[in-house]
């Protein structure tokens, strides 16, 4: 009791000592120094009329870069730490009728929706984290409504591990032809799709990062969703 | 060369990473094979951007995209990240070497990519200015080690990995909320301009907001009260993986929070952050150096050793003093030769006899003299024996420690010291005078390894100039925080 009371005391005093950091936060008030520049500029200097994207893509595609390799070790990490000799799944009710109907019919519709996601980045809200996850919802879908349904597992790590070398790849091209790694030479140099700002060829190499992004984290996930899914079976 | 290819620091281990599914058709040997190339491909690397910021004595500066800080992120890669990138990927090459014959559990495609992510990872935090940008790496350094930490799939490990988790998950949104806060009151998070407004943030966000990163990056830094995952982690992980922890993953925690807190140094609170800090470090030494004495199993009294050694880093660099950071530097390079040597030792017996309890260590001297001999080194260099090399960065600590006003610091270090010296004693007693055994053959390139790394101890012990050099230029580059702003070429923005 005594100790739960001290517990209590001690967040409240944390509590109040955080809230008191946060009201000196000038919220709402002019301090977007780098973000103003970012709203100033994006248009001509990439290309996006999305600004958010130019930004996670573009101004700040490093960290992007960092963001999927968070992700490839996560899935990465599942699939080392689960895996067994052999393994299978072990559903034992089939899916009912509107599931397994509805998703035969769906899957294909899932799929194109994820891909429009990626591919508009540039322009509209969303990109290719949301556009890959929707993929994967597609295959947690064949998944939830077959109880045999795996995903080709050998193509599906090979295009993860070809993808993310084509992200490396395209970084690399623009050290060799811009001189920065990540440089988005197509746009910067190359000028293309500058008479085309707002459709759907502009913003560099915005587009190829994002489909790049898309493929790898739908092909991730739904081999997390494979891993989760299978229970070792003896032989 | 132009310096932008120092950027390949960073690309060549995560392509080389995303290549793995391609080749694991070709069977464990050749992976293994691969990961030693590729790591000994990363140490050339180093080197030459080592050798570029030493003679030109200028930092490298990659700008990534090609956008000027701090609209875009930049890379800095000073006279600190040119030397530890290097230890990084040294190390990581005699990880990888060892990792041929000491890991054995599949899948061993996935621990090659996981090792290489956990080496890019703490390059990245190492040589990173931006503040965000060393977020995202220490996820990827900590992510991959979580992973790695359950590698053997053993209980023990599982455990280890779930404490570690939590702890580092905790940690990790603690500093992203102390990011915000910042990020928050200045606009930038670009270092370099951060430490440019700094004076500027209201006294109390600038507390709470440097506070908060602090305790995140107390985990990684294993700071105590926050270190309680490491003992475990350190004792389940793979051999070479412990090794790799002890030598950088820790360390890059600590630089980061370093190189954090003196470029904040114009916040108004800055002194009361120092003196926690120099609580918290004290603390480690102490209470790490008395655990280690009760251990039976002798991979865990060298984990609870090396976290001791990390609090005395870390007590260096809150001095808030030059000499303080130098010889903070000085003992990071040391302690990153001395653990290694001796966890790769540890491990190369625990391969090779099956364990790494005390009784495993009796006669060690007769069965596996050249392996003896590299613990004896590095547990001689470890207590700081004059004609060590350990001895001189851990003098130079004390000495900065007296010389700022914290005598009480110094001498409770230096009990627990002789502390220190009890069990790494007993564990050379028990090596060369205790049991009997017959000589089992030992591998020679693990062998050539050894001796590489004790002959390095011997030579910095005898000849410590050159290295010590080398710290101060590094220590000013955490120190000096205004030639630090100086050579990141900032553009101006807003106001």
């Amino acid at each position: 009791m005594l100790k739960r009371a001290l517990a209590i005391i001690f967040l409240l005093i944390i509590g109040y000592w955080l809230a008191q950091g946060l009201a000196g936060v000038p919220f709402g008030e002019d301090r977007m120094l780098v973000g103003q520049y970012y709203l100033d500029h994006v248009k001509g200097q990439t290309g996006a009329v999305n600004a958010v994207t130019a930004i996670v893509v573009n101004y700040r595609g490093f960290d992007t870069l960092g963001e999927v390799t968070v992700l490839f070790i996560a899935s990465t990490g599942v699939g080392a730490l689960l895996w067994r000799k052999k393994r299978e799944r072990t559903a034992k009710t089939e899916g009912s009728m509107v599931l397994t109907t509805g998703t035969t019919l769906l899957f294909p519709f899932v799929v194109l929706f994820g891909a429009y996601i990626f591919i508009h980045g540039h322009l509209t809200p969303g990109g290719g984290f949301p556009g890959g996850a929707t993929i994967a919802t597609a295959f947690l879908l064949l998944y939830m409504a077959f109880i045999t349904y795996e995903i080709p597992h050998k193509a599906f790590e090979k295009t993860e591990g070809i993808v993310g070398m084509a992200y490396v790849l395209v970084g690399l091209i623009g050290l060799a032809i811009g001189g920065y790694f990540l440089y988005d030479w197509i746009w910067q140099d190359w000028k293309l799709g500058a008479d085309n700002i707002g459709r759907l060829l502009s913003g560099g190499f915005i587009p190829i990062i994002y489909t790049i992004i898309g493929i790898k984290v739908g092909t991730e996930l739904s081999g997390i969703i494979d891993n989760m899914l299978k229970e070792e079976v003896s032989e | 060369m132009n310096g932008q290819y120092a950027s390949l620091l960073i690309a060549l281990p995560l392509i080389s990473a995303f290549f793995v599914p391609l080749i694991k058709g070709l069977g464990k040997k050749a992976v293994k094979y691969y990961l030693v190339a590729i790591t000994a491909l990363q140490t050339g690397i180093a080197a030459w951007v080592f050798q570029q910021v030493y003679t030109s004595g200028e930092p490298i500066i990659v700008m990534a995209g090609g956008w000027k800080p701090p609209v875009g992120i930049n890379l800095y890669i000073g006279h600190f990240a040119a030397l530890f990138v290097l230890i990084v990927a040294a190390v990581s090459f005699m990880m990888a070497v060892f990792s041929i014959r000491a890991v054995e559990v599949e899948p061993i495609d996935k621990y090659t990519m996981l090792f290489l992510l956990l080496m890019l990872g703490a390059t990245g935090m190492i040589s990173t200015g931006d503040l965000f940008n060393l977020f995202v790496f220490m996820e990827i350094t900590a992510i991959s080690a979580y992973a790695l930490t359950a590698y053997n799939k053993t209980g023990e490990a599982a455990e280890a990995s779930m404490k570690y988790i939590v702890l580092g998950g905790i940690g990790s949104s603690f500093f992203l909320i102390g990011i915000a806060l910042i990020y928050g009151a200045t606009g930038t998070l670009n270092m370099a301009h951060l430490a440019q407004l700094a004076g500027a943030i209201d006294p109390t966000v600038a507390q709470v907001g440097l506070a908060l990163i602090v305790f995140g990056l107390a985990v990684e830094a294993e700071l105590f009260p926050l270190n309680a995952w490491a003992p475990d982690a350190y004792q389940a992980a793979p051999h070479p993986i412990t090794a790799m922890f002890s030598a950088f993953v820790v360390k890059a925690g600590l630089y980061a929070m370093a190189r954090l807190l003196y470029l904040m140094q114009a916040v108004e609170s800055w002194h009361s952050v120092l003196k926690m800090l120099v609580i918290m470090a004290t603390l480690t030494v102490f209470v790490a150096e008395f655990s280690a004495l009760r251990q039976r199993n002798v991979k865990r009294m060298i984990a609870y050793s090396s976290i001791a050694q990390i609090g005395l880093i870390a007590l260096a660099f809150a001095l808030g003093t030059q000499s303080g950071v130098d010889a903070g530097v000085f003992h990071m390079v040391n302690h990153a030769i001395v653990k290694a040597l001796l966890f790769l030792a540890v491990g190369h017996v625990a391969v090779t006899l099956g364990g790494t309890s005390l009784e495993h260590f009796e006669g060690l001297g007769k069965r596996m003299p050249l392996t003896a001999f590299a613990i004896t080194v590095g547990a001689v260099a470890a207590v700081g024996i004059p004609l060590f090399n350990v001895f001189w960065s851990k003098l130079r600590i004390l000495l900065a420690a007296i010389g700022a006003g914290y005598t009480w610091a110094a001498a409770l270090v230096l009990i627990a010291s002789v502390v220190e010296a009890v069990y790494y004693f007993r564990l050379i007693h028990t090596m060369w005078f205790a049991g009997e055994g017959e000589k089992v053959s030992e591998n020679m390139a693990l062998g050539l390894v050894m001796l590489f790394l004790a002959a390095l101890v011997i030579v910095i012990g005898v000849y410590p100039d050159y290295a010590w050099s080398i710290a101060q230029k590094a220590g000013s580059d955490i120190f000096n925080v205004a030639q630090y702003v100086k050579n990141v070429p900032l553009m101006g923005v807003g106001a």
